[in-house]
């Protein structure tokens, strides 16, 4: 079976003045299978944000190819995007930002619904209902507003709210890195049972590794726009090959007192990805370690 | 050996909201003290009350309890009982902070370099040149590369690193006896974040000031701290060293606390993803 979703030499580039530009993305390509979860690991300003936001289309598209599903969306009008946007959906990082203050959280919910004719009212609120229940709150709470939750409660509401149209592709952008460690537990839990449930595909951005580590079924690792390595998990965490992702390993902290490291103090910066007029960044060239497992060769 | 810091049985309340209930704690020179917690649980009140900063501005009131420090001549003070102007001669000089968002700590109009100087002329009455002096000192004690360069940049030039290294030099500038650090790598990159928890690490062996941190954060716990104080709901549960925390926790909190920590490796050898083995914990 194809993937759900291919994208081919995608570039996002943004003029930031005087003729220079952002490489945002630059070059990449990925698959994202039935079923299965994609991590996006990087640092601030890898460009791992606005991948996920050129995927689904919040961006267009520089140059490049995204394939959901058979389609490519990357060229699409409004209308004709519009019956493809229901497939795929994004839940953010903070869910407080993400609801209206003003209205009880079960019309956020019921609103793709209806805009995208799933439902009418009476039909949509028994939807809203079960949908609430599906990501564990209790019904009722689709009358009460957003202040009246927690910060996991209203993580679960945005998480209903992804699921009404029954996606295909669930876009987590640091969806719980704001969350308490112990809400943020349970939030996993909560999105790797909906994921068997309902064969979901995730593509899960995120700066947290020891999460990422957990939930995911494949890695990509960003670095200035571009992807450096990408392959199935344990190889990733258990075989990393590329500098890059062996540092960003190195310096996750480990919970347990007795393995504290002594590491050399470095004070190195990652380099701007704004490039002058003229100028443009070198594409990296991957090689394949193992079949499924591609790093960027290095100088 | 008398502690540098001790709290005795403090309790802040906000109006009828009791947000620190009973917390005891000691400090000694040279130690590095995690109070870990999650959102709610009161650890930065803790921390805020310290530096008497929780009744300015929030309405919060310290209702019972005693902070005792230990000055530079040797006298223990209580800083509940010290007036705002006594108080203005403590903090950033004997006691500083740094908190998690270092661009709102910044002022954007002014250079780096004459913020950490302003904080020197203020508390060692230094002159503008020999507080320029200082601050070269600082940068470079923190590791800032082209520190006389820096000096002249305002923070929306600098990365969140870079900003968060100018904060501990502005806290450190005036050599206090305790820096609070609350949150300061929670806004960071992990890269960044293991550069400062190490400069961190150092810095309190060349300045032997004692370090408080305030932390969600149990992988930060175990790189930095040397005891561990818990808190849930306004209460301290649990204390002991680092390691009888993360072998040996006592406490149901503390026990389903570690379980939802995610940690790198615990999914070695297995091929497909796992849910967290959770704990069941009722308050």
């Amino acid at each position: 079976m194809s993937p759900l979703v291919e994208v081919r030499d995608l570039c996002k580039h943004f003029p930031v003045g005087a003729g220079a530009t952002v490489y945002a993305v630059e070059g990449v390509s990925l698959e994202v299978g039935r079923g299965e979860t994609l991590a996006v690991v990087g640092e601030s300003g890898c460009g791992k944000s606005t991948l996920a936001h050129t995927m689904i289309r919040l961006h267009d598209p520089t140059s490049g190819q995204v394939v959901l599903d058979g389609v490519d969306i990357s060229t699409l009008g409004n209308r004709a995007l519009r019956e493809h946007r229901r497939k795929m959906q994004i839940i953010f990082q903070d869910p407080f930002a993400s609801l209206d203050p003003r209205r009880p959280v079960g019309r956020a919910v019921a609103e793709p619904l209806l805009i995208h004719g799933l439902a009418t009212g009476s039909e949509a609120e028994d939807l809203v209902a079960d949908l609430f229940v599906k990501v564990g709150l209790e019904a009722d709470m689709m009358r009460q507003y957003p202040h009246q939750f927690s910060g996991g409660q209203r993580q679960r509401v945005c998480i209903a709210r992804a699921l009404a149209t029954n996606p295909q592709l669930v876009i987590a952008d640091e969806a719980v890195s704001a969350l308490d460690v112990s809400i943020q537990a349970q939030v996993i839990n909560l999105m790797m049972g909906l994921q068997d449930e309902l064969g979901l595909s995730y593509l899960f951005i995120s700066h947290d590794l020891a999460v990422v580590e957990r939930m995911s079924h494949r890695v990509a690792v960003m670095y200035l726009g571009q992807i450096v390595e990408i392959g199935p998990r344990r190889a990733i965490f258990e075989n990393p090959q590329h500098s890059y992702t062996q540092r960003l390993l190195d310096a996750v902290p480990i919970a347990d007192p007795r393995a504290r490291r002594d590491r050399p103090l470095l004070t190195d910066e990652i380099p701007s990805p704004v490039w002058p007029a003229g100028t443009s960044p070198d594409r990296v060239v991957m090689r394949e370690v193992v079949p499924g497992h591609l790093v960027a060769e290095e100088a | 050996m008398e502690p540098l810091l001790s709290v005795r049985g403090l309790t802040v309340t906000f109006g009828s909201f009791t947000a620190v209930e009973d917390v005891s704690f000691d400090i000694h020179a040279g130690q590095t003290l995690a109070v870990v917690g999650e959102s709610g649980s009161g650890k930065s009140v803790t921390a805020l009350s310290i530096m008497r900063l929780v009744e300015l501005g929030t309405r919060g009131k310290i209702e019972r309890g005693e902070i005792l420090f230990r000055t530079p001549d040797g006298d223990m003070i209580d800083l509940v009982q010290q007036s705002e102007d006594a108080m203005r001669a403590i903090r950033g000089n004997q006691i500083s902070m740094i908190f998690q968002e270092p661009l709102t700590s910044l002022n954007p109009v002014y250079s780096v370099g004459d913020q950490v100087a302003e904080a020197v002329i203020l508390h060692q009455g230094l002159d503008k040149d020999a507080a320029n002096e200082r601050v070269l000192e600082m940068f470079r004690l923190v590791r800032i590369p082209e520190a006389e360069k820096r000096m002249a940049q305002f923070p929306h030039e600098m990365s969140g690193g870079m900003r968060q290294r100018v904060m501990i030099a502005m806290a450190l500038s005036c050599d206090p006896k305790v820096l609070i650090a609350d949150e300061p790598t929670t806004a960071l990159d992990v890269t960044i974040q293991a550069q400062i928890l190490g400069l961190m690490r150092d810095l309190r062996e060349q300045t032997g000031a004692a370090v408080l941190i305030i932390t969600h954060d149990m992988g930060v716990v175990a790189e930095v701290a040397d005891d561990v104080v818990v808190m849930n709901r306004a209460r301290v549960v649990e204390r002991g060293s680092a390691t009888q925390i993360f072998e040996s926790a006592a406490e149901p909190y503390t026990k389903a606390l570690l379980a939802s920590v995610p940690r790198l490796g615990s999914m070695a050898g297995r091929d497909e993803p796992a849910p967290f083995d959770l704990v069941e914990y009722q308050s």
